[in-house]
């Protein structure tokens, strides 16, 4: 944290100029440190990258050269050229799943500003047992997924769950939560909310913890209140934790399978007859199902081509917005 | 903010946290329920909250099931040597992308991001390709080598180099030192909380690994804890309360890491600053 | 014989020397010139915990009869067994010998990633007149053997007594026919105590592929070129799960089992009859409180009687380095002594004719002669090159049926132009 965010923070009101922020940044960035020995740049990123290009860019690429082709079970590729993204385009299944998945990352989104509300509480200062907070809401972080989906079932039973259970002791009607097509999504991804919750407010807490409290009080030297503190504050400072967080949860959810697979039951033999498997379906779970069941790999290898254009495009785009939010030191 | 701090103020936030925990630890503490029922009870219309008498059987079952001791150490050998190489190359290679300037850096750097964007279970079967052809399966390097590279590591610890003040690096490269030598004396005790957070991140995905083991390892000496459990199920049936039970006995081990590490945990990741 | 069989040993060793610490396969014609006197370490690739004791304890004895051999059972877990053994092949480092179930084959079979078995001779390692007639042909591939039947499932009913009991209802016996279980389900259902009559899921083996058959329909053509989705009598097989649901409401829903699966439900007491394969037998048995409560009867009559029969196979994989041994290991499996071995240890039904007694024996509260008796009207299970391509599509459509999201009519015209289109494809060799 340099100094300029200190003069920046302490008068709030100077946020709504970013020209001159972006301007003195520019000067800052130039000023920056840097080595010029440029062999010591490749030597030190060598071993990383090397490991990194040899287990996994070079398999991406390969991927990248199989989704042009058909695809044996045990090897063998014929060029099919661009057949593979043609039937992908016109395939209903992909276009649903990918809404899924759509859906699903804005749900788990929809739990950021859960654990920032936590990360807030626990930040109050003079608050004592935080430890134990901590450590049980990162305690769904460490389980293993496989327990975690098996109890989820139980308690999402439509039967014999403790959440119809619990429900109908207010009089409501609970459903089908995991077979039912209308809530598969929501109740999948508030697992998934569950899961993350406690990893991104340790992100979001380290964040807070790095704002220097005399800010605060300044701010409220000059009359300002908690929420007025909170708005102009908190939220500029954290906007570059938020922003990672963000980040990587679109990242992460848009990748989301063995949770899902999971909860859906998709390990069992049947399946498919889970009414809601259509709805529930995102897109790692249907190139799962192609490559590695149908014997479909080259249509599977398109899939997740598709899919890796799409998640660098949103994060580009991610990237580009920031300028709109974030706010650097 | 500071003046109405008083503990006595705070228990509307211990009321919220509480409720949340509570939400929170329900599912797990229904986990520690189920692995004490015997498997007829785990599977009863309606459930039974407590067990009818709390059997410990499936934890021994756990047992007998698999070689639990060699498991549990490989899953040590290969969570420690995966998240040391990773501190290790992560950081070199963050530093250099952090503070060297050299062409083509953002476009490797890119390269780097790009693996982040990828679904991991592309990786299984080239991957596997990749050690049969070294003739590394089942072997401990063929847990440990794949994991060794991280993409999210480096960018983690990128972030956290360019956050450091750059007056001692400065300094110390004017008096003549090489990148190398400013990295290693000056940056990376610099960066003890960064690496501090890595390692905790790496060491609890590396203890929860499944895929990559069950496929590339066969012999279950020769694999760690979250595998060996998952070949405690049957083809037909599915012995829920030992799965529970098992899955709690691996899980403990990463509990008392994170209880003991947390604090040094958060300041790690705090100082990294999350810089764009 | 002796002397012979030392220098054999001998000159068998230093051939595969340099093979056998890595892990390089060879298929060198030397392997198979002696005979029976091979030394080595052979892998058996299984995926059901259940069953290792038993696969263990096979092993223990084939060593015992050919010194100087050891045989590794492996494990993979159901979940990762394919796509580990696929790949394994690929890369020429799949066990000698593995288990092979009838969906699968197909695929195996025709990328040519198994060992032909000879049939005939002094060197067969398995005569078809030992086992039923199509677990041989489920693993009879374009006119050769691949596999040998390790063990068969058959599909039976299975009753809760005390349900019956308590409903007054007398238990099912060989004269059931379609009607007799519609009535009684819907006697046997009590919505108000969360009691059904019978499940009806979307499941092939223990349902529908029985159903079919008994309509008269059929699933597959013989040729493998033609789905039989769209044939009336098909269609009346399935409509029987469809209308037990949603017609005469003795089934639960098919969300409910899609929540808690039928055979769980069976378990907790909360289902009065299910259709299940004889593997389930032993996990009944093992619960002494379901135990007490349980029996098994055969499957209610359609237009004729009939249940689909399944059953896993050993096989050699191509490009093992001991094919030879791995072939004795086969035979050694499907003999007498191992079967009878298999059977005892009560998880599956040894194939070998004759060897299943001991099985219905260890569980003699149980009618199991039912599932043995079932051979008799047994009808093969439908398989092609790709099943699981066309396997998927047939679940995905026909729960839509299930559910009401589509008439069945829609649902399997659907499926047939989805199924035909897939088998067209594996006659061009696209799988």
């Amino acid at each position: 944290m340099s100094l300029d965010v200190r003069t920046e923070t302490a008068v709030p009101a100077q946020r709504s100029r970013p020209d001159a922020r972006s301007q003195r940044e520019l000067r800052r960035r130039e000023r920056r440190f840097q080595h010029r020995d440029k062999w010591w740049g490749y030597a030190l990123i060598a071993p990383a990258g090397l490991g990194l290009a040899v287990f996994y860019l070079w398999p991406v690429v390969q991927t990248l050269y199989y989704s042009f082709t058909e695809w044996g079970a045990f090897g063998g590729t014929t060029w099919i050229g661009l057949s593979n993204y043609r039937t992908l385009v016109g395939d209903p299944e992909f276009w649903h799943s990918l809404g899924n998945t759509g859906i699903y990352t804005g749900l788990v989104l929809l739990g950021i500003p859960l654990s920032m509300a936590l990360a807030v509480l626990l930040n109050l200062k003079g608050l004592r047992g935080t430890g134990i907070y901590r450590t049980l809401y990162f305690l769904p972080v460490v389980t293993m997924p496989a327990a975690v989906a098996v109890v989820w079932r139980w308690l999402y039973n439509g039967d014999a769950g403790i959440l119809n259970h619990a429900l109908s002791l207010i009089g409501i009607d609970g459903v089908y939560w995991v077979s039912d097509p209308h809530t598969i999504r929501f109740a999948v991804a508030v697992v998934g909310v569950w899961m993350t919750v406690g990893y991104n407010m340790i992100l979001l807490l380290a964040g807070l913890q790095s704002i220097p409290g005399d800010y605060y009080e300044a701010a409220s030297l000059d009359g300002a209140g908690r929420v007025r503190q909170f708005f102009s504050i908190t939220l500029p400072l954290l906007s570059p934790t938020l922003f990672f967080t963000t980040v990587l949860s679109v990242i992460q959810s848009l990748q989301v399978f063995d949770l899902v697979y999971l909860i859906i039951g998709a390990n069992t033999q049947n399946a498919l007859q889970n009414p809601a498997y259509s709805e529930g379906q995102t897109v790692v779970m249907l190139f799962f199902q192609k490559a590695f069941f149908d014997n479909q790999r080259g249509y599977g290898a398109a899939i997740v081509c598709v899919l890796f254009v799409l998640i660098m495009a949103l994060t580009a785009v991610q990237f580009r917005l920031q300028k709109r939010w974030v706010h650097y030191a | 903010m500071r003046e109405t701090n008083r503990e006595g103020r705070l228990w509307p936030a211990h009321i919220l946290l509480s409720l949340g925990a509570v939400i929170t630890v329900f599912p797990l503490l229904w986990e520690v329920l189920t692995s004490f029922k015997s498997f007829s009870e785990s599977v009863q219309v309606p459930p039974t909250i407590l067990p009818a008498h709390w059997d410990w059987s499936n934890y021994s079952k756990v047992f007998d099931g698999i070689p639990f001791a060699q498991q549990f150490m490989n899953t040590v050998v290969m969570a420690l040597l995966r998240t040391a190489a990773q501190l290790l190359l992560c950081s070199m290679a963050a530093y250099a992308f952090a503070r060297i300037r050299f062409p083509g850096r953002g476009a490797i750097f890119l390269g780097f991001l790009a693996v982040l964007m990828v679904p991991g279970q592309l990786f299984l079967l080239p991957q596997y390709q990749i050690m049969q052809d070294l003739g590394w399966l089942d072997s401990m390097q063929a847990l440990v080598v794949p994991g060794m590279f991280s993409a999210f590591g480096t960018f983690l610890l990128r972030q956290f180099f360019m956050g450091l003040p750059e007056e001692l690096e400065e300094a110390a490269r004017l008096d003549g030192a090489s990148p190398f030598t400013v990295f290693w004396r000056i940056a990376l005790p610099l960066a003890r909380p960064g690496l501090l957070a890595l390692g905790i991140l790496t060491f609890l995905w590396s203890w929860n690994d499944l895929m990559w083991p069950l496929i590339v390892n066969t012999d279950p000496a020769k694999m760690p804890l979250s595998a060996g459990l998952a070949s405690l199920q049957g083809a037909h049936l599915t012995e829920y309360p030992v799965l529970m039970a098992g899955s709690l006995l691996a899980t403990l081990p990463v509990i008392v890491v994170f209880v003991a590490m947390q604090r040094q945990f958060i300041q790690g990741i705090a100082f990294s600053g999350m810089k764009g | 014989m002796r002397r012979r069989s030392l220098l054999a040993t001998a000159a068998a060793t230093l051939a595969a020397g340099p093979f056998a610490s890595g892990c390089s396969p060879s298929s060198s014609p030397s392997a198979s010139a002696g005979s029976g006197s091979r030394r080595g370490r052979l892998t058996y690739g299984v995926w059901d915990v259940y069953q290792v004791p038993a696969m263990e304890r096979a092993a223990r004895e084939f060593e015992r009869t050919r010194p100087g051999v050891t045989v590794d059972v492996q494990l993979t877990p159901n979940g990762t067994y394919w796509t580990k053994l696929r790949t394994a092949c690929t890369g020429g480092v799949a066990p000698d010998v593995f288990w092979m179930n009838g969906p699968n084959f197909g695929l195996y079979a025709e990328a040519g990633q198994l060992l032909p078995l000879e049939t005939e001779g002094s060197d067969a390692v398995l005569r078809p007149a030992d086992f039923p007639p199509d677990l041989v042909s489920l693993y009879r591939w374009k006119g050769t053997q691949y596999g040998a039947p390790k063990d068969f499932d058959t599909v039976a009913l299975w009753f809760n007594k005390e349900i019956f009991d308590r409903a007054k209802v007398d238990y099912p016996d060989s004269t059931w026919t379609w009607q007799t279980l519609i009535n009684n389900a819907q006697r046997l259902t009590d919505r108000k105590r969360g009691i059904y009559g019978v499940g009806a899921p979307v499941r092939a083996q223990e349902n529908y592929y029985n159903s079919i058959p008994q309509a008269g329909g059929w699933v597959l053509s013989e040729d493998k070129k033609r789905s039989g989705y769209s044939d009336e009598h098909t269609r009346e097989g399935l409509q029987l799960w469809i209308d037990l649901i949603h017609r005469y409401r003795a089934s639960p829903s098919l969300q409910q089992m899609a929540d808690t699966d039928p055979t769980q439900m069976f378990q907790s007491g909360t289902l009065a009859m299910t259709y299940e394969a004889s593997y389930n037998a032993a996990t009944f048995y093992a619960d002494p409180e379901l135990r007490a409560k349980v029996d098994v009867a055969p499957m209610p009559k359609g237009r004729r009687r009939a249940t689909v029969l399944h059953g896993l196979a050993n096989v050699v994989y191509a490009r093992t380095p001991h094919p030879e041994l791995a072939r004795e290991f086969v035979r050694f499996l499907g003999g007498e002594r191992a079967s009878l071995l298999q059977g005892k240890y009560g998880t599956a039904i040894p194939a070998r004719n004759g060897t299943a007694t001991p099985w219905a024996a260890g569980m003699p509260r149980f009618d199991l002669q039912v599932h043995l008796d079932a051979l008799d009207y047994a009808v093969p299970y439908p398989t092609s090159a790709n099943t699981a391509a066309w396997a998927h599509k047939e679940q995905m459509w026909l729960a839509k049926a299930w559910s009401g999201d589509d008439s069945l009519k829609g649902a399997t015209g659907s499926l047939t132009d989805a199924m035909n289109q897939l088998l067209a494809q594996e006659r061009e060799g696209r799988s």
